[in-house]
């Protein structure tokens, strides 16, 4: 089992090393000179020496290795540059905006898992009846919408007619709220932004718990635990869903992966500070640093959500992993 | 022989298709005696695993038991409430399944599903419970440690006697064996089955052994059953059936099985194939194939009937009192 784990680690730092130097290596690779980017349209008024002054000043006139290695250091001690666009460390940035991404898109995942379990062994368990009929056409209907159509429609509705929920935004900036006050504040924000996440991302869950239920179902130690006389109940909960879970656990450690990604068409609509709209905003100013440093955090995430479905999966499913004791 | 363990009485079980009603399996009547094995032989598809199921009342939409009686010890199954089923399943009746490999919850230990069974019908410690199916294990030759083991962790011979003593865990009168060493190489399988005949003597159970296998079941069978196509053909000691069989269909059946004794005896197939079960009108549902049929054959349905004692056979030639030879 050790050795599993060991294993496991290895070859995640083998990646993670692949993945750092590729993005080292992709905007050295590209055309154009670093000046323009650093010092703006003014680098043709300037002397050699001043260009000089900045390409050392961001260590550019290192060589390739000592580019390198100071690049791995300061990935290390958390420093990823500095946004021009923004004006800001890039570090504060995603310190400011990865905790609302990860509350939205966290509690989204979480929420959106549940239901679409539960749902979906529902419809497998009536598998024919008008329940999995209805619930099928329903979940259906909500895949097949766009998100941010339907967040502009439950912003419409609840806040523009009724005025239930704020537009925009993940808590009343200028209010100075503290304590449960500002709990309640940011929950209003978010219900919103929430409900529209776990709208468009409930029917992947459901879809897939519903096949594997189904499945599993058809199985025959199903049929052998009815035959021993295990009570319905128990052989749905103890025999049932703990295999058919074995797909969605899977699917949820992947998008627990791009969870800090962000869901960033549904941020963008409403607003909300978190990582996916940080990147939209570094595309669409071209802010390189910030989008070399968005797509590392992503790509970290991945390769942390992995290992960390590879060091649980032996727990949810015996077969994995080898054999634990003897 | 001793008393009747088990008795079907015109069991009838159809499956709705698109295509309209199945009947797979259709009047069907046996017994099984104290201590006995019954060898229930059949082709894929004639309704012997039906059978089975229909016993434990496991069959679900779209499939349905429309008519029949079971008895088990006096104790009508068909009609029972669910409640009294589920007491009845496993501590009086139980399945080695077909196909051992899948019948294994992968999740879960196998000394833990042996356990459940235990725990279930009987008010035993888990202590008790943990120790008997240790005790359990050993006897169909499993170490008693292995009882931590998941399914994916033996070999499709060792699943087997884990559903072996699956089966045995709560020390039933009568077990069905349904198909349970098909998929196993010829090796295990003669192993599998003389062990379950060595429990049988020792614990004097009833057995249903279901197979296609005709060879390996008269090896063992005290009395054989032979379906086709849904309907119970023949009934009779395994003697009987090797020696005196007659019914066409048991004939051609032992024809077409091949003699490690004589081998210069020749193999002859049964031509055609057989009837589609969907609604399917009245008539020997073997009249297609029979070499001997006649104008009767296609109109009317025979019935099992006792041709001498304890020997049934459902054919009008035992009636009419043709001669069962073959002109070829």
């Amino acid at each position: 089992m050790l050795k599993f784990y060991v294993g496991k680690f290895l070859q995640y730092f083998l990646v993670i090393v692949l993945m750092l130097t590729l993005n080292f290596l992709l905007p050295r690779l590209m055309p154009g000179n670093p000046l323009v980017f650093l010092a703006g349209e003014d680098v043709g008024f300037m002397t050699s020496e001043e260009k000089n002054e900045i390409l050392d000043k961001h260590g550019l006139n290192d060589s390739i290795p000592q580019q390198y290695i100071s690049y791995i250091k300061n990935i290390v001690t958390g420093d990823f540059g500095y946004s021009y666009q923004q004006k800001r460390s890039i570090a504060d940035l995603l310190k400011e905006r990865m905790p609302w991404t990860l509350l939205l898109a966290g509690l989204g995942l979480v929420i959106s898992t549940i239901i679409g379990v539960m749902f979906g062994a529902l419809s497998a368990w009536r598998r024919g009846s008008s329940t999995d009929a209805n619930l099928l056409t329903m979940f259906m209907f909500l895949s097949a919408m766009p998100s941010f159509w339907i967040g502009m429609i439950l912003v419409s509705i609840f806040s523009a007619q009724l005025g239930l929920f704020p537009v925009f935004g993940a808590e009343s900036g200028w209010s100075n709220l503290t304590g449960m006050d500002r709990f309640f504040d940011i929950l209003r924000h978010l219900v919103l932004p929430l409900t529209t996440l776990v709208l468009i991302s409930v029917t992947n869950t459901f879809m897939i718990m519903r096949y594997s239920m189904l499945n599993v179902l058809g199985e025959d130690y199903i049929m052998m635990a009815k035959a021993k006389g295990v009570r319905d109940r128990v052989i749905k909960y103890k025999h049932a869903m703990r295999n058919a879970l074995l797909p969605v656990a899977t699917v949820f450690m992947l998008s627990l992966g791009f969870m800090l990604g962000g869901a960033t068409v549904i941020e963008t609509v409403f607003a909300y500070p978190g990582v996916g709209r940080l990147m939209f905003e570094s595309v669409v100013s071209r802010d390189y640093p910030l989008i070399q440093a968005t797509f590392l955090i992503i790509t970290f995430s991945v390769v942390i959500a992995n290992l960390l479905a590879d060091i649980l999966y032996p727990f949810i499913d015996p077969k994995v992993g080898g054999q634990r004791e003897k | 022989m001793g008393k009747t363990v088990l008795s079907v009485e015109n069991l009838s079980t159809f499956y709705k298709t698109d295509k309209g009603i199945s009947r797979a399996v259709e009047n069907v009547s046996f017994t099984v005696e104290e201590g006995e094995i019954l060898g229930l032989i059949g082709e894929s598809g004639c309704g012997k695993s039906t059978v089975a199921q229909s016993i434990l009342r496991l069959i679900e939409y779209p499939g349905k038991v429309v008519k029949g009686k079971v008895f088990l010890h006096e104790k009508e199954l068909i009609s029972a409430s669910e409640a009294d089923l589920y007491d009845i399943r496993w501590s009086e009746i139980s399945v080695i399944p077909q196909s051992a490999m899948n019948a294994l919850n992968p999740v879960h230990r196998i000394g833990e599903q042996i356990m459940e069974a235990i725990l279930i019908h009987e008010h035993v410690s888990k202590k008790e419970a943990l120790d008997r199916t240790k005790v359990l294990l050993e006897l169909v030759g499993i170490d008693r440690e292995r009882w931590k083991s998941y399914p994916h962790e033996f070999s499709g011979g060792m699943k087997q006697r884990v559903a072996i003593a699956m089966a045995l865990a709560c020390y039933p009168k009568m077990i069905i064996s349904d198909e349970s060493t098909t998929g196993l190489d010829v090796l295990t399988q003669s192993q599998v089955i003389a062990l379950l005949k060595d429990l049988q003597r020792k614990m004097n159970l009833s057995i249903i052994l279901i197979s296609h296998d005709l060879p390996m079941v008269t090896s063992i069978s005290d009395k054989i059953a032979i379906m086709y196509a849904g309907k119970l053909v023949e009934w009779a000691s395994t003697d009987d059936i090797l020696h005196d069989a007659r019914h066409p269909y048991s004939r051609a059946l032992l024809d077409a099985t091949p003699d490690l004794i004589n081998r210069d005896k020749k193999i002859v197939s049964i031509p055609g194939t057989v009837p589609n079960l969907v609604n399917i009108k009245s008539c020997c549902r073997f009249h297609t194939r029979c070499p001997f049929a006649f104008e009767r054959c296609k109109v009317e349905e025979p019935e099992l009937k006792e041709v001498k004692p304890g020997h049934f056979a459902a054919c009008f030639l035992e009636e009419e009192n043709h001669e069962l030879t073959y002109t070829s």
